[in-house]
C-alpha cells in the first residue's frame, strides 16, 4: 500500500499515522529556543501582564468585598447563576444548531452544500449589537415580525432573546468543529457495523455519536464559554437578566468601582478555565481520527426522506432567520427609524461615512490589519511549538496562547487598562511607557492593536494546531536530517504544508479583531476611533440605523480584507508551490 | 513498469557522488533510558560496535529491541544517556542532527509532499549555498540514476510507492552522507516490490561504498541485504557477525529462533573438545556436534537444527557418532512451492522438516510414518538459555 | 520564495505603521500651531464633534476628545489618576463630577465667565461648572396608551396605575444617572425621606418591564413603541421625537422632578492646564452653549444669555424640585445599594 501525501488537502484529512515521538531526550536547537524566548515574552506582554494586574486589583479591599458578598448578596448570587444558565443554554443550542448544520452538510443528499456551508458561517464576520438590534427591530414587542406580522406580543428582552442572539452568533463555531469530526470518520468504521447487522440507526446512535463525542463536548465548552463571555449582547438585549460580564461592566462604569468589577472578571475566568481544562483533558484522552490512516473513502449520502426532510426543513427554517437577521442589519442603514418609520434615507450612510465614521472605519481596518496577521503567525508559531518542539512545557504554552479566547473581554479590557494606562515599572524602574489611553504612544493604539491580537491568536493556533497534528514527524526530521534547521524547517516545511489552515486562522482574526468590542470600551482614546464602540454609541443613543449603516460598512470591510488577505497568501506568500 | 538501478547506466555525475570516503562509524557503551526510574529498563543498554568504512550493517530484532533507538542516535535525534560516538574518530554525540553529515531514509519516505520531485531533491543541497548549476548537475544526476529523470516535475502524491521511495533515496544520496541511515524503508511496499528495492539499494550502496545502516525487523531483509548483522533484544546486542554465521552459528537461542526456523532438541553434554565441537547425548545417541564456546559438561543444552537439516526417511536411519534419528508422524504439511514443510510429532517434541524441490509423489500424507535423521555436521549446540 | 516574503511583510509592515502614524496624528496636524488639549466628553458625539471643532477654530488650540458615558468617564479618570489623560471632562450630570471631586480627580477653577452662570447650576468652590440643566420626565407613546386603553399620565401617582403593568421602563440607577434622578426625586417629594422613595420605587416595580442600561434606553423603547412610558431626561424625548419617533409625547410630572445640571470641570493635574482653562471659559459662553440645539440636544443652556428654543422646557411651565446635588452625589451609594437589594430582585407581580 503505497502512501500518497496530498498538500492541498484540507487540515481534517489525515495524512499519515503519526507514531508519538517521545520528546524528552531530544536535542534543543538554539533557533527554536530564541524562538521561544520571543514568544514567552510577547505572551507576558499581552497576557501575563494585564492579567496579574487584574488579579493584583481584584484582591484589594474592594475587591474581596464582592468575594465575601458573593455568598452574603443574593443579588450576586443571583447573577452568577443567570450567567451559568444562559451558558448552558447557550452551549446546548448552540452544538445543537452547529451539529444539524453539520450532519446535513456532510452526511445528506442535496443540492446547494456551498451556499449553505456559507450561510452557516455568516455570523462569523458579524459585528456585535448587530444581531441583537436587529432581534429587537424583529422581534421585539413592537417587531416587525412578532408584532406587525403575527401580532403577538413578544418580550425579547431576557434570557430567551439572549440564548436566541448568541446561538446565532456562535452555532458557527460548533459547525465548523462538528464539520471537521464528520469527515474526518472513518466509513469503513459505520461499514463493520453495518457488515455485523446494524441498522443505520443503530449504527449512528452506537457508533457515530460516541465518536464525536469530544467533538459535541468540545463545542458545547467552547459556547459556553463564549455565551457566559460576551458582553455586547447582554448590554443591549439583557433586560433585567444581568450577568458577570454586565455585572463587571457596570461595577466599573457605573460604580466607579474598578475592584469590584475585577473581582466579577475574575469569577468569569474561573469557569471559563475550568471548561478549557476539562477540554483540554479529554481531548487529549480521546482520538477521533482514525489510527490507521487515511480513512478509505467517504460514507455515502443519506437520501432517506424520513431523514432528510426533518433535518433539512429545520436547517432551512434556521438559515431563513439568519437570512432575515442580516438583511434587517444590512436594510436596516437605509430606513429613517428602522421598524418604526420606514422611509428610504441615505442619512445614516452619510453620517457615518463622514467625519468620525470614516476616521473610525480607518483605525479601525489599519490597527486590524497589523493585529491579524501578527497574530496569524504567532498562532502558527505556537502551534508548532506546541505541537512538535515542546514536551513538557506544550501544554502550559498551548493553554497560554488560548487565553486570548477564555478570557472574557471585559475582564481582559479592565486588565489592560489597569496595566497599561500607566508605566509598567519592575521595582520602581520603569520597562514600559503607557501603552493605552490619551497620554500613550501612538496615540494608545499599542494596546488595542495588541488587544486585538489577544483576542484573534486563539482561533489560528487552535488552526494550526489541528493541522500539524496530523502531519508526520517524519517530514520534520526529514528536514533536520537534511541539514535544516529548526526555523528552517518551520519556514520551508511546515508554514507550506499548513498554509490553509494558517489562511484560517489570520481570517478568523481579521474577523475577530474587527467586531471585538467589549475590551475595547475600556481603550478608547482621542485619537483613535474604533468602529465598535461606535456602534456601541450609537445603539446606546437608540440611533439603530446609524448602528446599521455602521455594521453593514464593517461587515464589507471584514469580507474586503479577508478576501485581500487570501487573495496576497496564495498569489504572493505560497506562490510557486504546487497547486494540485 | 518498474525500471531498475543497472551498473551500466550511471553516468559520471555518480563519479562525483562516489567520491565519498567511506566512513567509520563507532559506539562506545551508548545507553538510551527514557526514564530516570532504575527499576523501568533502558531502551538500549550499552551498545558498543564498530562499524567498517563502506560496511552494510543491518540492526535486527523485534520491536521494542531498541534498533530504532540506536539508530536514531545515531542520527542525532536523540539524545545518549550514557556513551559516546564517533565519525572518523570525531566524537559526534553532541552534534545536532542537521550537522551531522548523514542522510537518513525513513519508512513512510517523508517526501514534501509541496514540493516536486526536484525540489524534494535538492532541499538539503539548497541549505548548503552551493551554486544553482551545482545543485542541477547533481540533482540530474541522481534521478538519472535512480531512473526518476522523467518524474522530476512530479509531485510525490502522484508516484507510486516504489517511486517515491527512490526519490527519498535520491535525495538522501544527493547530500553525499559519509552515513546513510534507513530506517524500516521498505516496510510499506508490497512484497514483490520490497524484494526488489532490497536488491536496488544493496546494489546502489556497493557501487557508490557509502557506510549504510539498515533497521528492520524483517530477517530476510537484514540476511540478503547486509555485511553484517547486529541482532538485538531488550537494548542489547545479542550478536554481531555476518548473515551465514549469525544463521549457523547463533550465539543464542533467541538469535537461533530470530533468524530463520530452529528445532530444538534437548541435548547432555557429555564432553568438550578442543577444536569447537562436543559430544552430547541427543535423542538417546552419543554426537559429536559443533558447540557454542559456552557449553558446559554436564549440563543440559540445547541442539540447533535447521528444518532443511532434518532429512526425512521412510526407513529408520542408521545411527552412529554423525547423525542420529528417531521416527514419528507427520502432523501438517505446508506447501511452498519451491519447498514443502512437514510437522513432525515424535517422542523427543515435534520438529519441522523442510524438504525442498519435492516430486509430488514423495509428498508424505498426513498422519503418515516419518523417519527423521539428524547429522551432526548440520547440528549446533547451544547453552540452554534465552 | 523567501524574498518574496520578506518584501510583502516589510511593504505592509510599513503601510501600517505609516497610517498608524498619520490616523493618529493628523488630528494634531489639522487647527493652528496653539497648543492643544485633550477633553474627555460625555454628551453625544456629534455635539463633541461640533464642540471640539468650534473651540479649535476659535481659540486656535487643537482639541482632541474621546466620548464615553458619564459613569464610564469617572472609572476611566480614576483608573489613569496618576497619569492623567485628559485635561477637561465635559458634559455628564454634576453627581458624576461630584462623584470624580470626591475621588479627588478634579481641579478647581472658577472661569471669569461663571459670574452669570446661576448658583444653583455651579458648585460653590468651583469643583464644577454647569454649561447646561434638563428636566426629568415622562416619555409616552400615544399609540401605545391608545392600545391599552390608558391615558397619558400627568403624574408620578398616574404610573402607579395597573393599567401600565409592564409598560413602563427605567434606567438602573445604578449605571445612569439619568434613573438616579427618578430616584433623588421621590427623595425629594417625599421631603428627604429615602425609605418612602423606596417605598415609591417598590410601588412602581411591578409596571415595569425592564431597568435599561443606558440612561436613555426608555426613550427608545417608548419611541419605538414596547412600552407606553419611559422615564427620561424630557430632553431625551424631545431628541426622538425630532428623530423620526413621532407618536411620542414628552411629559413633565405634575409634582414636580428634579433636574440634571450637565458640567464641565478641570481635570486635576492636567497636562494642559491654560489650555483647559481655557476651554471650559469658552464652554460658559452662549455660542459654545448653542452648539447643543444645533446638533439636535435639548438641554437648557445655562447662561442665560444663551438663545431657548420652543422645544426645551420652559421653566415656569412645569414643577421643578430644587435639591442640593452634593448630597444627591453623596447619597447615591448607599441608596443604589439599598435599590438593589430591596427593590430589584422582588418578583414582579
Amino acid at each position: 500500500m503505497a502512501l500518497t501525501l496530498d498538500p492541498t488537502s484540507t487540515p481534517t484529512q489525515a495524512l499519515t499515522p503519526a507514531p508519538r515521538r517521545r520528546t524528552r531526550g531530544t536535542r534543543r536547537d538554539p533557533s527554536v529556543m530564541i524562538i521561544v524566548a520571543i514568544i514567552v515574552v510577547v505572551l507576558v506582554l499581552l497576557l501575563g501582564l494585564p492579567m496579574s494586574k487584574l488579579v493584583m486589583a481584584a484582591f484589594s479591599a474592594e475587591g474581596i468585598a464582592v468575594f465575601t458578598g458573593m455568598f452574603t448578596n443574593p443579588a450576586n448570587l443571583r447573577v452568577v447563576g443567570n450567567t451559568m444558565l444562559l451558558g448552558l443554554l447557550v452551549g446546548v443550542c448552540g452544538t445543537l444548531v452547529g451539529f444539524l448544520f453539520a450532519f446535513a452538510q456532510v452526511r445528506l443528499k442535496f443540492r446547494g452544500k456551498r451556499l449553505l456551508h456559507l450561510l452557516a458561517l455568516v455570523p462569523v464576520v458579524a459585528p456585535p449589537f448587530a444581531v441583537a438590534t436587529a432581534t429587537i427591530t424583529l422581534f421585539g414587542r413592537s417587531g416587525v415580525i412578532t408584532s406587525s406580522l403575527l401580532g403577538i406580543n413578544t418580550d425579547v428582552y431576557g434570557l430567551g432573546g439572549l440564548v436566541f442572539v448568541l446561538t446565532l452568533s456562535f452555532s458557527p463555531v460548533a459547525y465548523m468543529n462538528l464539520k471537521g469530526m464528520l469527515e474526518n470518520l472513518d466509513p469503513s468504521l459505520d461499514e463493520a457495523a453495518s457488515d455485523l447487522g446494524a441498522s443505520k440507526a443503530r449504527i449512528f446512535f452506537t457508533v457515530t455519536l460516541p465518536m464525536l463525542a469530544p467533538g459535541i463536548a468540545g463545542s458545547f465548552l467552547l459556547l459556553f464559554v463564549e455565551g457566559i463571555a460576551d458582553l455586547a449582547n447582554p448590554l443591549v438585549l439583557g433586560g433585567d437578566y444581568t450577568v458577570l460580564s454586565t455585572r463587571a461592566y457596570i461595577a466599573v462604569t457605573g460604580e466607579f468601582n474598578v475592584q469590584a468589577g475585577a473581582a466579577y472578571s475574575i469569577l468569569l475566568i474561573v469557569p471559563a478555565l475550568l471548561v478549557f481544562l476539562v477540554q483540554r483533558y479529554w481531548t487529549g484522552k480521546k482520538q477521533v481520527t482514525s489510527v490507521t490512516g487515511k480513512p478509505s473513502g467517504r460514507a455515502e449520502l443519506i437520501t432517506a426522506p424520513t431523514l432528510r426532510i426533518p433535518v433539512l426543513v429545520l436547517v432551512s427554517a434556521w438559515v431563513a432567520v439568519t437570512i432575515t437577521v442580516y438583511a434587517t442589519v444590512v436594510a436596516g442603514g437605509f430606513l429613517k427609524v428602522p421598524g418604526v418609520n420606514n422611509e428610504f434615507t441615505l442619512d445614516h450612510f452619510r453620517f457615518v461615512l463622514a467625519g468620525i465614521g470614516s476616521k473610525a472605519m480607518l483605525d479601525t481596518t489599519v490597527m486590524a490589519l497589523i493585529a491579524a496577521p501578527t497574530a496569524g503567525v504567532l498562532g502558527m508559531l505556537i502551534a508548532w511549538l506546541v505541537v512538535r518542539k515542546l514536551g513538557r512545557f506544550a501544554g502550559v504554552l498551548d493553554f497560554v496562547g488560548m487565553l486570548g479566547l477564555a478570557v472574557p473581554g471585559t475582564v481582559l479590557g479592565i486588565g489592560y487598562a489597569v496595566a497599561f494606562l500607566v508605566p509598567t515599572e519592575i521595582f520602581g524602574v520603569q520597562i514600559l511607557p503607557p501603552l493605552a489611553g490619551g497620554a500613550a504612544a501612538f496615540g494608545g493604539g499599542l494596546a488595542i492593536v495588541m488587544v486585538f491580537i489577544t483576542r484573534s491568536l486563539p482561533p489560528g493556533q487552535r488552526a494550526g494546531v489541528a493541522a500539524l497534528a496530523q502531519i508526520n514527524p517524519a517530514i520534520d526530521e526529514a528536514s533536520t536530517s537534511l541539514g535544516a534547521s529548526g526555523a528552517t524547517t518551520f519556514r520551508k516545511v511546515t508554514l507550506p504544508l499548513i498554509h490553509s489552515a494558517f489562511a484560517t486562522g489570520i481570517t478568523l482574526a481579521t474577523a475577530r479583531a474587527m467586531t471585538t468590542l467589549s475590551p475595547i470600551v475600556f481603550l478608547t482614546t482621542p485619537g483613535i476611533k474604533i468602529m465598535t464602540s461606535q456602534i456601541l454609541a450609537e445603539v446606546d443613543a437608540g440611533r439603530f440605523g446609524n448602528a446599521f449603516a455602521y455594521c453593514a460598512l464593517l461587515v464589507t470591510i471584514v469580507l474586503a480584507i479577508i478576501g485581500l488577505i487570501n487573495l496576497l497568501l496564495r498569489k504572493v506568500v505560497f506562490r510557486g508551490l504546487l497547486r494540485h | 513498469m518498474v525500471s531498475s538501478v543497472t551498473d551500466t547506466t550511471i553516468p559520471a555525475a555518480a563519479a562525483g557522488i562516489s567520491d565519498i570516503d567511506a566512513a567509520r562509524l563507532t559506539l562506545r557503551g551508548v545507553s538510551k533510558r527514557y526514564s530516570a526510574d532504575p527499576t523501568v529498563a533502558a531502551a538500549v543498554e550499552s551498545i558498543d560496535l564498530d562499524i567498517e568504512p563502506g560496511e552494510f550493517v543491518t540492526l535486527l530484532g523485534p520491536s521494542g529491541c531498541g534498533k530504532t533507538s540506536t539508530l536514531r542516535m545515531i542520527a542525532g535525534f536523540e539524545t545518549l544517556t550514557e556513551g559516546a560516538i564517533n565519525l572518523d574518530g570525531v566524537d559526534i554525540s553532541a552534534t545536532p542532527p542537521n550537522r551531522r553529515p548523514m542522510s537518513m531514509v525513513f519508512q513512510s519516505y517523508a517526501l514534501f509532499p509541496h514540493l516536486s520531485v526536484r525540489d524534494n531533491v535538492s532541499y538539503g543541497l539548497k541549505l548548503k549555498k552551493i551554486s544553482a548549476s551545482r545543485i542541477a548537475e547533481d540533482v540530474d544526476g541522481i534521478l538519472a540514476i535512480m531512473n526518476l529523470s522523467g518524474l522530476a516535475d512530479r509531485a510525490p502524491h502522484q508516484l507510486s510507492g516504489g517511486q517515491q521511495q527512490r526519490v527519498a533515496l535520491a535525495r538522501a544520496l544527493v547530500m553525499r552522507p559519509k552515513v546513510l541511515l534507513f530506517d524500516e524503508p521498505l516496510s510499506n511496499l508490497d512484497a514483490k516490490l520490497r524484494v526488489q528495492m532490497r536488491h536496488e539499494i544493496r546494489l546502489l550502496q556497493r557501487r557508490l561504498g557509502i557506510t549504510s545502516i539498515f533497521v528492520t525487523h524483517d530477517q530476510d531483509e537484514a540476511m540478503t541485504m547486509s555485511d553484517r548483522i547486529v541482532v538485538m533484544s531488550k537494548g542489547r546486542i545479542e550478536q554481531v557477525g555476518a548473515p551465514s554465521e549469525v544463521y549457523r552459528r547463533p550465539a543464542s537461542m533467541f538469535v537461533a529462533d530470530f533468524i530463520g526456523r530452529a528445532n530444538f532438541l534437548d541435548a547432555e553434554v557429555e564432553a568438550i573438545h578442543g577444536d569447537g565441537t562436543a559430544t552430547a547425548a541427543v535423542l538417546g545417541d552419543s554426537l559429536r556436534v559443533p558447540a557454542h564456546p559456552d557449553v558446559v559438561v554436564g549440563d543440559t543444552a540445547q541442539l540447533l537444527v535447521r528444518p532443511e537439516s532434518v532429512h526425512l526417511s521412510t526407513g529408520a536411519a542408521e545411527k552412529s557418532e554423525r547423525a542420529t534419528g528417531d521416527v514419528g508422524r507427520v502432523l501438517n504439511t505446508v506447501f511452498y512451492g519451491s519447498t514443502v514443510e512437514y510437522e513432525i510429532e515424535t517422542d523427543s517434541g515435534n520438529l519441522i522438516a523442510s524438504v525442498s524441490d519435492p516430486v509430488a509423489a514423495d509428498v508424505l500424507d498426513l498422519q503418515s510414518v516419518a523417519h527423521v535423521r539428524v547429522e551432526s555436521d548440520r547440528a549446533w549446540l547451544l547453552p540452554d538459555r534465552e | 520564495m523567501r524574498s518574496h516574503v520578506m518584501t510583502t511583510a516589510a511593504a505592509l509592515g510599513a503601510t501600517a505603521l505609516v497610517l498608524a502614524g498619520c490616523s493618529s496624528s493628523s488630528s494634531s496636524d489639522s487647527g493652528g500651531g496653539g497648543g492643544s488639549l485633550t477633553v474627555l466628553c460625555t454628551v453625544q458625539e456629534d455635539q463633541c464633534q461640533q464642540v471640539m471643532d468650534t473651540f479649535s477654530a476659535e481659540a486656535g488650540i487643537t482639541a482632541r476628545y474621546v466620548r464615553m458615558s458619564a459613569g464610564e468617564a469617572v472609572a476611566r479618570m480614576n483608573a489613569s489618576k496618576a497619569n492623567p489623560e485628559f485635561d477637561v471632562v465635559y458634559g455628564g450630570g454634576a453627581d458624576n463630577h461630584v462623584a470624580s471631586a470626591e475621588y479627588g480627580l478634579l481641579e478647581p477653577y472658577v472661569s471669569p465667565n461663571a459670574d452669570v452662570i446661576p448658583d444653583e447650576f455651579k458648585d460653590p468652590d468651583g469643583l464644577w461648572t454647569g454649561i447646561y440643566w434638563g428636566m426629568f420626565g415622562f416619555c409616552a407613546n400615544t399609540d401605545v396608551l391608545e392600545q391599552i386603553g390608558a391615558d397619558v399620565p400627568e403624574s408620578w401617582s398616574d404610573l402607579l396605575d395597573p393599567v401600565f403593568d409592564g409598560n413602563v421602563a427605567m434606567a438602573h440607577p445604578a449605571t445612569s444617572g439619568t434613573a438616579y434622578q427618578a430616584m433623588w426625586s421621590q427623595v425629594e417629594l417625599n421631603d428627604g425621606d429615602q425609605d418612602a422613595a423606596l417605598e415609591y420605587l417598590g410601588d412602581l416595580h411591578s409596571n415595569i418591564l425592564q431597568y435599561t442600561k443606558s440612561g436613555s434606553g426608555p426613550g427608545q423603547m417608548a419611541g419605538r413603541g414596547e412600552i407606553a412610558v419611559g422615564l427620561v431626561f424630557a430632553h431625551d424625548c424631545v431628541k426622538f421625537i425630532n428623530e423620526g419617533f413621532t407618536n411620542l409625547q414628552t411629559v413633565y410630572p405634575e409634582e414636580g422632578a428634579t433636574f440634571e445640571v450637565g458640567a464641565v470641570s478641570l481635570i486635576k493635574d492636567a497636562a494642559h492646564p491654560d489650555a483647559a482653562k481655557q476651554f471650559i471659559d469658552w464652554a460658559l459662553t452662549p455660542v459654545a452653549q448653542e452648539i447643543g440645539v444645533a446638533t439636535g440636544n435639548f438641554q437648557v443652556p445655562t447662561n442665560p444669555d444663551a438663545e431657548v428654543t420652543d422645544d426645551m422646557v420652559d421653566r415656569g411651565d412645569v414643577a421643578v424640585l430644587t435639591y442640593d446635588i452634593a448630597e444627591a452625589g453623596a447619597a447615591r451609594d448607599e441608596l443604589t445599594k439599598r435599590f438593589d437589594a430591596e427593590i430589584a430582585p422582588q418578583p414582579k407581580e
